[in-house]
């Protein structure tokens, strides 16, 4: 029975996923290891102690980066194969089966564009740095390489490395630069983070040593693996806890409201844009495609504690008063969409939900460098205390409300498309019975509505009404300068580009999505007794299968 | 060349042009745009008067008999979903393309004399095409999906201009209430999209309806889920048009710009929800009950706002009361299927609130060289009066436009409520009875609201009344206040010109929906007008009409009776007899206390109590456990010996603890 159970996906998943392209130039490796590199020059660059020469030096390693994860997208990748290209692999420790293992595929390269993006605006945003510049910018590139490791290695004990490797300059950033109670935020972060990035350490080895022999951990041989269901659940269980607490999701979320808090502009910016994402991202990569029956059963869960996240957040948000942690919680709320999306076996809604984590990297990077600008004018983060600043800072209003009507998923920007595809996927998705997609969309809707509550209420209590008078006379409130302009403008082409016509996006990862999700279907129908009630265990996916192919799509083969 | 439904698509996307470089000029080089405000009325001027030429060449096609005309192109698309979206032309969006240009067109030139002082003037027109964009973007979509696109649009764009005079707390309270009151029903309408989606797999207003009554035929979809699905949309249409309980944000809305309340929360926008609901008529007319929910909301809808209408005593609140009950009237037509009657409505009413509005904004431009600019005192009622003779184009139009909305024959209301009503009375008598008695109270407010402005003695200069209603409003008495002490004098041309034109088809455009020969209903619906012509007889249209026109002439009456001849004081006889129902309407019927109490206050107190539980419940574990860990660390360390063995012993227990956990989970070996 069992074997039978493991034997079909084998043919179906794995082929899907060992059909690699290999890379004709190391796009990948040259991106990973040039910021790296690039942060190591940092201390010999001649400075006297204001920045002002590496805030260029770095501004410049960053745009490098970002050209070569460009050049890897057009010159190395077709958008319309979906198993993994611009493959490299060196054997590196063969004892341990440790290889360097990188690639990409529909799940990461996106992200890696979306990485070496907000990094190169992030480093712009950090132009007042004057407070130790060289050690600041130093760990900000070598955050750059790290993040974009994490998207791009193929080999889960590389991952776990990239992974904790990360969180070092995170760490030091948040406890060297940030607010009154850094200390406290940077250390609740490591804890957080490191206790729980250590089921990943733990799954990343019983997967490894699997079956006995070599062990080997690289995903397109972990997808080949036939884990017994048992085994299945303990990892993903064990996977979920540290990756809920990176998305985050509800209840795991306490370490992010006080990390945001205290984080400087460029770091939030980091946090919000990226970081976040890296849970999205491997919830995808491992929980959802190397354990699809687990998924099959874990999949309700992860739904309800989307919903959870959406309404919680949502609501907590709007008590908040100190604006940084506002804009924190609402981020907490938007990730839920992404669960919904994971979760929902459709691939319009998994697509949903890879373009909410784009598009909320977008749109939270924005919000939280203008909540940064603004503390500079008003050096106050309560709203209690602002109240119609608008008078004298009416760019800064204009991009404000720009960002906060993007962040509310207004149409024409990429947060309505990407909540809109998670609702039409789940919805119209017959995975699941019909009065838990009614309750389950009915109350995701609800966050439709609270949205936009604190939102407008927070550009209420800062820009509109009568000038608060001891901010005026305390404060000069300069408007924006160009520089924020330009940085804001950069972050709202793909924010409007996505919007108005989504596939600019979309049609670059779709195919690794519909692989994914029809793995994750077959997977379903093998579980004879589902222990989740709330899946209809009936025949489907004949529509993912008969999909039309995309006219952009091939173009490009 | 081709045909100008071909090129349509244009229409909406020269205003967007338009304001996308004005708006770009105004982030990248404030002052320089700020300072061009001429060149920038004529480039969004012009983007505007070509769409307004492209929609009426469009018209006259539709009026000549061409076909409808859809262009749609693939946007989005995953697996086997795939959404077309694109523009449609027909009949019903070319009638609203005509209109809606027109009337912007119009405004735009009136707010060039209505915003000449104010600092916003390019962001104002800015704001204007950007609107006017949307609203056109909604008239053409062909599928509900674009339509909700649209309709978040112009919704964003109305929460930018209620709250244009960010200055003010009234401004900022009434945009964000505009805009969360839209969205409760925006969060029916998602909900409603879905589900038809899922329904049906489409999103066309004809695959809506013929999927669905497929669906229900084969038995796949439940007759009580289809009809919550139709209620469900229909929420969305409730909140944009002001529709009973959802009304709430409409007469706050006035806080914003006059020219805005003509355009936007008289004429067009309120009206889309009406012209949504005529666009899904093949779904709604499947379902009889739904028809009559419409029918009665609208009805509820017709007559709250004209009880509230009468006690107003701010001019623009007044007229916006007015409109929540023009737009009762026009959903009771849809819900008693007759979409072309309350599309006709519509488009008359369109033209005599515009040309109100602005007429009150005409007053209030000449009040504030009076009393200054505080909307409390430039707009209350008790300071004017007498003004007919120093604004006799202002005063004159809006006499018109009282005459045309209370329903006197010939002038253009008469036609369109008395179809409406005439439709209700044989569908359902009992609300025609509540309509009927409605317009009766319709004439007598206007009448009120124009004798209480343009007759009698001025009292703008009562400085003592000033005083007190600014107390009354919980304001303090600034008096480093500039008090402008100017005259009143009539506007300049470039806001009179537009009242002028308004006039016309208020007075002449209900002539061409006559019962008997409607060419309006045989542009919309060719069989409905032939039927109508052929059922027509006077027998039946005389009494009903001669009915209307008797009671609009009694409540005409009353008000000549009571505010120009003061014969009867209206506050003895009733206010003072009735202080309840007089306290009942001066509060509007309670329901901005209800929703404050119920719901912002009851959301507020439930947010606070989540964040605490946040803070105390969820991070106070978190922290505790970091209290436990310290308080066990100092309690091992006693443990630590430093004996090996002491320490294999512990490792072995912990992987005999994890083999059984294996053994118990099951096999990873398999």
């Amino acid at each position: 029975m069992l074997e039978l159970a493991v034997s079909a996906p084998l043919e179906t998943g794995a082929q899907l996923l060992t059909n690699e392209v290999r890379a004709n130039f190391p796009w990948l490796s040259l991106s990973i290891l040039f910021p790296i590199v690039g942060s190591l020059l940092v201390p010999f660059i001649p400075d006297d102690g204001d920045g002002k020469q590496v805030r260029w030096f770095a501004l410049g390693v960053a745009l490098v980066t970002f050209l070569i994860t460009v050049g890897a997208y057009l010159y190395g990748y077709d958008p319309s194969l979906s198993g993994l290209q611009l493959s490299e692999r060196v054997s590196w420790l063969p004892d341990l089966g440790l290889t360097w293992a990188v690639g990409a595929d529909g799940l990461s390269m996106p992200l890696i564009l979306l990485t070496s993006f907000i990094t190169a605006l992030a480093v712009l945003a950090a132009w007042p740095v004057t407070f130790k510049p060289k050690l600041f910018f130093f760990l900000i590139l070598a955050m750059d390489g790290g993040q974009i490791a994490v998207f791009a290695v193929q080999d889960m004990l590389l991952f776990f490395l990239a992974w904790e490797l990360e969180l070092l300059p995170v760490y030091l950033l948040l406890a060297i630069w940030g607010g009154k109670k850094r200390q406290y935020a940077a250390t609740k972060f490591i804890i957080y983070t490191a206790g729980s990035s250590l089921f990943i350490l733990l799954v990343a080895l019983a997967m490894g040593f699997f079956g006995g022999g070599t062990p080997n951990f690289e995903y397109t041989n972990l997808a080949q693996q036939s884990f017994s269901t048992g085994f299945q659940l303990l990892c993903y269980a064990g996977l979920l806890i540290a990756f809920g607490v990176k998305l985050p999701i509800v209840p795991l979320h306490t370490w992010l409201p006080d990390a945001h808090g205290e984080a400087t502009a460029p770091v939030h910016m980091l946090l919000a844009g990226i970081l976040l994402k890296m849970g999205g991202y491997a919830l995808m990569r491992f929980n959802a495609q190397l354990l699809p029956e687990a998924h099959a059963q874990f999949a309700p869960l992860l739904i309800v504690l989307g919903v959870v996240n959406i309404i919680y957040a949502a609501l907590t948000s709007f008590a908040q008063r100190n604006l940084k942690r506002k804009i924190a919680y609402s981020s907490i709320s938007h990730m839920g969409f992404v669960l919904i999306g994971i979760g929902s076996f459709s691939v319009l809604g998994t697509s949903g939900a890879m373009l909410q984590m784009i598009s909320h990297g977008l749109i939270g990077a924005s919000l939280f460098f203008l909540v940064g600008a603004t503390y500079d004018r008003t050096h106050t983060l309560q709203l209690d205390e602002m109240g119609g600043v608008g008078q004298k800072m009416r760019i800064m209003f204009a991009l404000w409300t720009v960002c906060a009507l993007a962040s509310l998923a207004l149409p024409g920007m990429s947060g309505f498309v990407s909540e809109l595809m998670v609702f039409v996927g789940f919805a119209t998705d017959e995975a699941y019975t019909l009065p838990f997609r009614i309750v389950i969309a009915g109350l995701a809707a609800i966050g439709v509505i609270l949205t936009p509550i604190y939102l407008l209420s927070m550009l209420r209590e800062i820009f509109f009404g009568k000038e608060n008078d001891q901010l005026v006379s305390h404060t000069n409130l300069v408007d924006a300068e160009p520089r924020e302009v330009y940085i804001i403008s950069c972050l709202l082409v793909p924010i409007i580009g996505i919007g108005l016509y989504p596939r600019l996006m979309t049609d670059s990862y779709t195919a690794s999505i519909q692989a994914l999700v029809k793995r994750d279907e077959i997977a379903m129908q093998r579980i004879t007794k589902p222990s989740a009630l709330l899946i209809r265990n009936t025949s489907m996916a004949p529509a993912v299968i008969s999909s039309p192919r995309l006219p952009m799509a091939q173009s490009h083969s | 060349m081709p045909s100008a439904a071909d090129i349509a698509w244009l229409i909406p996307v020269l205003p967007l042009l338009g304001a996308l470089a004005t708006g770009l000029g105004l982030i990248s080089f404030n002052h320089t745009i700020n300072r061009l405000r001429k060149p920038v009325a004529v480039v969004l001027l012009s983007c505007l008067g070509a769409a307004a030429v492209l929609s009426y060449a469009v018209l006259a096609e539709q009026l000549a008999g061409a076909p409808p005309v859809t262009h749609l192109f693939i946007w989005a698309s995953a697996g086997s979903f795939t959404l077309p979206m694109g523009y449609v032309i027909d009949p019903l969006g070319a009638v609203m393309l005509a209109l809606v240009t027109t009337i912007a067109l119009l405004v735009m030139i009136y707010s060039h004399g209505y915003m000449a002082h104010d600092k916003g003037y390019v962001r104002f027109f800015t704001y204007l095409a950007l609107f006017s964009s949307s609203m056109l973007g909604l008239i053409i979509s062909p599928n509900l999906l674009e339509i909700y696109v649209f309709w978040e649009l112009v919704g964003m764009c109305s929460y930018l201009l209620v709250g244009f005079w960010y200055n003010r707390d009234g401004a900022a309270h009434a945009a964000q209430k505009a805009f969360v009151v839209n969205r409760v029903g925006d969060f029916g309408l998602l909900l409603g999209i879905l589900g038809l989606f899922w329904a049906t797999g489409s999103f066309d207003f004809q695959g809506i309806a013929d999927g669905l009554s497929d669906a229900i035929t084969n038995g796949s979809v439940p007759g009580w889920a289809a009809l919550t699905l139709c209620l469900l949309v229909f929420m969305g249409p409730m909140a944009k048009s002001a529709q009973f309980p959802l009304h709430v944000w409409l007469p706050d809305a006035m806080e914003g710009p006059t020219p805005i309340s003509a355009l936007i929360h008289a004429a067009t926008m309120v009206a889309a929800g009406v012209f949504l609901v005529a666009r899904l008529d093949p779904l709604y007319s499947q379902f009889p009950v739904v028809g009559l929910v419409i029918a009665i909301i609208g009805t509820i809808t017709c007559f709250l706002g004209a009880s509230i209408a009468l006690t107003q005593m701010d001019l623009k609140k007044g007229l916006a009361y007015s409109t929540v009950s023009q737009l009762g009237y026009m959903m009771l037509a849809m819900g008693c299927g007759a979409p072309v009657a309350g599309m006709f409505h519509l488009v008359t009413h369109a033209f005599f609130k515009a040309m109100l509005f602005l007429c009150s904004g005409s007053v209030i431009h000449a009040m504030e060289d009076v009393v200054g600019h505080e909307p409390i005192l430039a707009q209350d009622m008790r300071l004017m009066g007498g003004l007919r003779k120093k604004m006799p184009i202002t005063s004159t139009t809006f006499l018109i436009g009282c005459i045309a909305i209370s329903g006197i024959p010939p002038l253009a209301g008469f036609w369109s409520k008395d179809e409406i009503l005439g439709q209700a009375f044989m569908a359902f008598p009992l609300l025609w009875l509540v309509g009927f008695l409605t317009a009766g109270m319709t004439a007598f407010y206007m009448f009120r609201l124009y004798f209480l402005t343009f007759e009698g003695p001025f009292k703008g200069d009562d400085k003592d009344l000033q005083n007190q209603l600014l107390s009354a409003a919980g304001k303090g008495i600034d008096d480093d206040h500039p008090h402008h002490a100017g005259v009143l004098h009539e506007s300049p041309w470039s806001m009179t010109m537009p009242l002028a034109v308004l006039a016309v088809p208020s007075v002449l455009i209900g002539l061409l929906g006559t019962p008997w020969n409607s060419q309006f209903a045989a542009l919309l619906n060719p069989k409905e007008a032939l039927e109508m012509a052929e059922t027509f007889s006077w027998s039946e249209f005389l009494p009903l009409a001669g009915a209307s026109v008797a009671i609009s002439t009694a409540g005409i009456s009353l008000a000549v009776l009571a505010y120009y001849l003061h014969r009867i004081d209206l506050g003895q006889l009733l206010a003072a007899r009735f202080p309840s129902i007089n306290s009942f309407l001066a509060n509007k019927w309670y329901l901005d206390e209800i929703n404050e109490k119920l719901f912002v206050r009851g959301s507020r107190k439930l947010a606070r109590e989540v964040l605490e539980v946040d803070a105390k419940v969820v991070d106070g574990v978190v922290n505790l456990t970091g209290l436990l860990t310290i308080g066990s660390g100092e309690g091992l360390k006693y443990f630590e010996t430093g004996r090996a063995q002491f320490y294999a012993l512990i490792v072995f227990g912990g992987v005999i603890a994890l083999v059984v956990l294996f053994g118990v989970l099951g096999s990873p070996v398999s």
